[in-house]
């Protein structure tokens, strides 16, 4: 019941840009405590922006609806393999960056620690995976 | 994966949109299946087989891809 409901809400047209919506307020908040009003503010209208084309396309566009909330075995599974790409990308950046900083005779913060993170939730995800079958 | 997913759907006069309601999935999963560039999962593939009363081997052809 609990997982339908939750089911239901991730499916809903809102979800999407309420979360991008939300990300923007904290993001703003964030920026105004670090003294970056400004900043903050053209973040928020950004991600409000974003949320807001969204759900304005969620009807015409099916990538779109594929993405937010028309989600079916394809969308998910593209979904997967974007990420993986995203989280390779992301490795590869930190693994770069950490070989200049350390040529550079820098410690290699905080690329370390990324790339520290990076590859212990992958083996921890790879466990739990196969744990699961 | 070569299949006949096209053949059968056309056969019946049915849109793509129509065989994807029908399936749960959207309209571009359908033509995806339908020229090769998307291989379903076996749920959907038996519920494919299923619903044009053919089974999984004489709907998809696994050598020929």
């Amino acid at each position: 019941m609990i997982k339908d409901r939750s089911q239901a809400i991730c499916r809903s047209r809102w979800f999407t840009p309420l979360i991008c919506l939300g990300l923007g307020i904290v993001v703003f908040a964030v920026s105004w405590l670090g003294g970056q009003f400004r900043g903050g503010l053209i973040s928020l209208a950004i991600l409000a922006a974003f949320g807001l084309i969204l759900l304005l396309l969620t009807g015409r566009s099916e990538t779109i609806r594929g993405l937010t909330v028309g989600r079916d075995e394809r969308f998910a599974q593209l979904d997967l393999r974007a990420t993986a790409l995203a989280g390779l990308v992301m490795l590869l950046f930190a693994l770069v960056g950490w070989l200049v900083a350390v040529a550079r005779g820098q410690n290699g913060h905080p690329y370390d620690w990324l790339l520290a993170t990076g590859g212990l939730a992958y083996l921890l995800a790879f466990v739990f995976f196969r744990w699961r079958g | 994966m070569k299949n006949l997913v096209r053949a059968l759907r056309t056969q019946r006069n049915m849109a793509q949109g129509q065989l994807a309601e029908a399936m749960g999935v959207s309209r571009q999963t359908i033509n995806s299946i339908e020229t090769g560039r998307y291989t379903p999962s076996l749920p959907l593939a038996l519920a494919l087989a299923r619903y044009f009363g053919v089974t999984v081997e004489e709907m998809f052809d696994d050598q020929g891809s």
